[in-house]
């Protein structure tokens, strides 16, 4: 076609990029004919176009890794065509790899490496010199001194390529071959693997095994060797140009050397363990699951997973893709959909996309296929609800969270029947326990009536109390209460109909003062406090907003009442008994008085593990709170510590300016406004308070959990009674938790924590939780 | 002026969310948008002359990327059975709870 001559430079690169990126989409025309058409169009833009036309295809070497035997075609038929082309890109892609490497982009570099070798499929590459380049990420694991994550990068990310390139290498290069998987299988069956106890979804290998993600991608590569190298998941594009590229000079790939590790800013992806829910007895219509070693099952997770991370600000068009990736005729796809979906999901310590994200293309995938996709999500709801008696506590939690809103989504409609097994059991049992947190969540989601009339009548006993509130000095209530509470009560309605005529801070304090404190002869006036916060939260109880404005209003009057760390504590136990039966208003309530610091962080956590929320300690609730609370912590020193670093910067561009430019006068007026030592001083106290204030925090937790735990442990011994009961699993679990999900932070405090809580004389079943958390973070 | 407009709402944390049922409270909207991040506050729409709920209302954020989840995520899914719609506004002021009556 002849280019209009209007089109500038700035033109011409838009259309050359659309023209790459879009290469192996839909379209009329096969895709061969399309390769070769593009390859004709770059051929002849690549005298004026040359480093524009590279950029772009390295980048999608590794942005657009779904697609890359396409581009390792493309970047074959344009070798054919300009051999200096093709060494210019090696050059720049190799370049580009060591980059990602550099600045931690691990997840790129790997496709990088992928692509690299499909280039020898394409004939860009030599075989010779791709076995030099997998030689030198196997050689890695012979590093001595750096961490074993280290290494897991660079075997696993050399073992992912050789689907691409396993084949070719082998046939001509077989003895290498030879030498490398020998390599491999030394590293591999000598890894350290206490991660995989604290990564994993179940407990339990019944009925899939939970295999470490190096190990598995090394049994199916071995699989994948042993059968010859055949799978007919991957593209290749290249084998229809085979007498064209058979002509191709090959370029022979400079030598690699790995970037070194450098402690403290080397940050390598987490181990991972691999998430099975289904096999081929829950799919029979249709094609067979792939196995566990299958290859192909790895390439259809890893084609999904790409999609995912590409369309995921965009829930319609990811659910699309998802259901359109090639091939599908040949597997199960709905079933590989939604255990590659829950797999990221429940991924530990956090998923790759947020939990909104799984829910909303969960429900885009039942509407695009209304008449298969529920059906399979209801068969994996199921099974995860069979398996809930091993699955890790953190995953439950995402379960009750994301099954509630399905539920929400599709008016409450689910079989309740078939799990009417649940009661029969121990409440405390994990299937009950889940029944109750999800209706928790229905009822917030919805209303308690609705929730009501959707359950079958057997499951009444699970069913959330009426979310109303419980006024301890409700005039009508306990005709037969005691003198003291009558007089009680009297006091309180005195205080409501002072805050009823606007009463100021100060009128109520001066009423107030006058309370005796409790008889028990405590120092602090609970009481008081008790009277004021009840009939407050009594009178403020018709919405958020109300409570909001309530605690707003009488901000002065709270602060004075619940002075000190006792006030804190029992300002949270008043709060939680007058809305015991609404735990959303629990939670949003600590929230609001984190904020408006009538309590603080620590006090939220001495609560918690107080005796008067032994009751409520195992619930959703109590946890949500918790985790809430400490990231309330660590984002307020997060932003202390920000603010520091750009006065510092700031103070440091001051200082230069004054320097040079002695008499800029407008220098001289910026200066006078650049933070001086002072500022700096009061700000670096301000970051130094918040810190230690984390550190507390987390001190304080893992020392009532260490409290509890060996309290339960010594007590279950001495009645010689079994210790794993449901509360000691679920608190074990609660332990592990606030490591997994805390991790960036808690690594901080590990040498305190080993010195002063983890010792060694600590019983062992405690301990092994902090171990196991120091070989992830190692 | 619209240059100034288009500016505030690429730096919002509020939304405008709308197609809400006149029964839905503002303990579910709490719980349905906090999914997406800390809310800082939630405005119900009322009816101008009843002072009742009348279908829509603004949420705020603390973080602009937990409203812009929103608007990716939650959007277009259900609350009481209504397809919630979101749409991005430039901060909430007095008076703009009022509906039509």
């Amino acid at each position: 076609k002849r280019r209009k001559t209007s089109e500038s430079n700035e033109e011409i690169e838009k259309r050359l990029e659309s023209l790459i990126c879009r290469v192996g989409e839909k379209s009329s025309s096969s895709l061969e004919s399309n390769l070769e058409g593009l390859a004709a169009v770059l051929e002849a833009d690549l005298p004026n176009f040359k480093p524009q036309i590279l950029h772009i295809l390295v980048l999608c070497s590794y942005q657009l890794p779904e697609k890359c035997s396409i581009y390792s075609t493309l970047l074959g038929l344009l070798n054919v065509r300009n051999y200096n082309c093709g060494a210019e890109f090696i050059e720049m892609v190799y370049c580009e790899m060591k980059r990602l490497i550099v600045i931690n982009q691990f997840n790129m570099a790997r496709y990088i490496l992928q692509f690299i070798g499909d280039l020898v499929n394409s004939s860009v590459v030599t075989p010779s010199s791709m076995m030099g380049l997998l030689g030198a990420f196997a050689d890695v694991t012979k590093q001595e001194g750096v961490p074993q994550s280290r290494k897991d990068w660079f075997v696993y990310v050399l073992m992912a390529a050789l689907p691409w390139c396993g084949s070719i290498l082998s046939e001509k290069k077989g003895n290498e071959m030879e030498t490398l998987f020998s390599k491999l299988h030394k590293y591999v069956s000598n890894r350290n693997k206490d991660h995989h106890k604290f990564l994993r979804v179940w407990s339990s290998d019944d009925p899939h095994p939970q295999e470490d993600y190096v190990e598995c991608l090394y049994a199916q590569i071995c699989k994948l060797r042993e059968d010859g190298w055949i799978e007919d998941i991957i593209l290749r594009p290249y084998r229809a140009f085979q007498p064209v590229l058979a002509d191709a000079l090959q370029h022979n790939l400079p030598q690699f050397i790995p970037p070194p590790h450098i402690a403290g800013s080397t940050v390598y992806p987490l181990p991972k363990v691999i998430f099975r829910m289904f096999d081929y007895t829950d799919c029979p219509e249709g094609p067979l699951i792939p196995g566990n070693h299958a290859i192909e099952r790895w390439l259809i997770e890893e084609h999904l997973s790409c999609l995912t991370r590409s369309y995921k600000y965009d829930k319609k068009e990811c659910a699309n893709r998802l259901l359109a990736i090639p091939g599908r005729d040949k597997m199960p796809l709905n079933h590989m959909i939604i255990e590659t979906l829950l797999g990221d999901m429940f991924r530990l310590p956090s998923s790759p996309n947020p939990q909104v994200f799984y829910m909303a293309v969960f429900i885009e995938l039942c509407k695009i296929q209304p008449s298969m996709m529920p059906q399979v999500l209801a068969l994996a709801s199921d099974m995860l609800y069979e398996r809930l008696d091993t699955m890790q506590i953190t995953c439950i939690d995402r379960f009750v969270n994301w099954f509630a809103q399905h539920l929400s989504n599709f008016q409450f409609r689910w079989s309740w029947d078939e799990w009417s097994d649940c009661l029969t059991m121990d409440p405390a049992m994990p299937k009950p326990k889940f029944i109750r947190e999800v209706l928790e969540k229905c009822v917030r989601l919805a209303y308690h009536q609705r929730v009501c009339e959707i359950m079958p009548s057997e499951f009444q006993a699970l069913l959330p109390s009426n979310p109303k509130i419980e006024f301890k000095y409700a005039i009508e209530a306990g005709s037969g209460s005691s003198e003291e509470l009558n007089a009680d009560k009297t006091t309180a309605q005195k205080i409501i109909s002072a805050i009823k005529n606007k009463g100021k801070d100060d009128e109520l304090i001066v009423m107030l003062d006058v309370i005796k404190p409790h008889s028990d002869g405590s120092e602090f006036n609970v009481k008081r406090l008790e009277i004021f916060l009840q009939s407050l939260l009594f009178l403020a109880q018709k919405s958020f907003s109300h409570s909001f404005s309530a605690l707003a209003k009488f901000h002065k009057v709270i602060k004075w009442a619940a002075d000190g760390e006792e006030g804190k504590i029992e300002s949270l136990r008043i709060l939680q008994d007058v809305w015991r039966n609404h735990p959303q208003k629990i939670g949003v309530l600590v929230d609001k008085m984190l904020r408006m610091q009538i309590v603080d962080c620590s006090s939220v956590a001495k609560w918690i593990f107080s005796p008067e929320m032994a009751s409520d300690f195992t619930r959703l609730y109590t946890w949500e709170i918790m985790h809430a609370t400490i990231r309330k912590m660590n984002k307020h020193l997060a932003k202390l510590e920000g603010e520091m670093a750009e006065m510092r910067e700031r103070a440091a561009v001051a200082e230069k300016k004054d320097d040079c430019d002695e008499n800029d006068d407008m220098m001289k007026g910026f200066n006078l406004f650049a933070p001086n030592e002072d500022d700096l001083r009061m700000m670096q106290e301000k970051v130094d308070a918040a810190s230690s204030d984390q550190k507390k925090l987390f001190l304080i937790i893992f020392q009532r959990f260490i409290m509890i735990l060996s309290d339960h442990l010594v007590r279950s011994k001495s009645l010689g009674c079994d210790y794993k009961t449901p509360w000691f699993k679920n608190t074990i679990q609660r332990l592990g938790e606030i490591f997994l999900l805390h991790k960036d932070t808690v690594v901080k405090f590990m040498m305190t924590l080993e010195n002063l809580l983890f010792t060694s004389d600590l019983d062992p079943h405690i301990l092994t939780i902090f171990q196991q958390f120091s070989s992830i973070s190692r | 002026d619209r240059v100034h407009q288009e500016k505030l709402l690429q730096l919002s944390t509020t939304l405008y969310v709308g197609n809400l049922s006149y029964f839905t409270t503002e303990e579910q909207i709490y719980e349905l948008f906090s999914k997406c991040g800390d809310l800082k506050r939630v405005v119900m729409g009322l009816d101008k002359f009843k002072k009742t709920p009348c279908g829509f209302c603004f949420v705020e954020y603390y973080d602009r990327v937990s409203a812009e989840d929103c608007v990716r995520f939650i959007n277009g899914t259900r609350l009481d059975d209504r397809v919630v719609r979101t749409d991005w506004d430039a901060g909430f002021k007095e008076g703009r709870q009022y509906g039509r009556g």
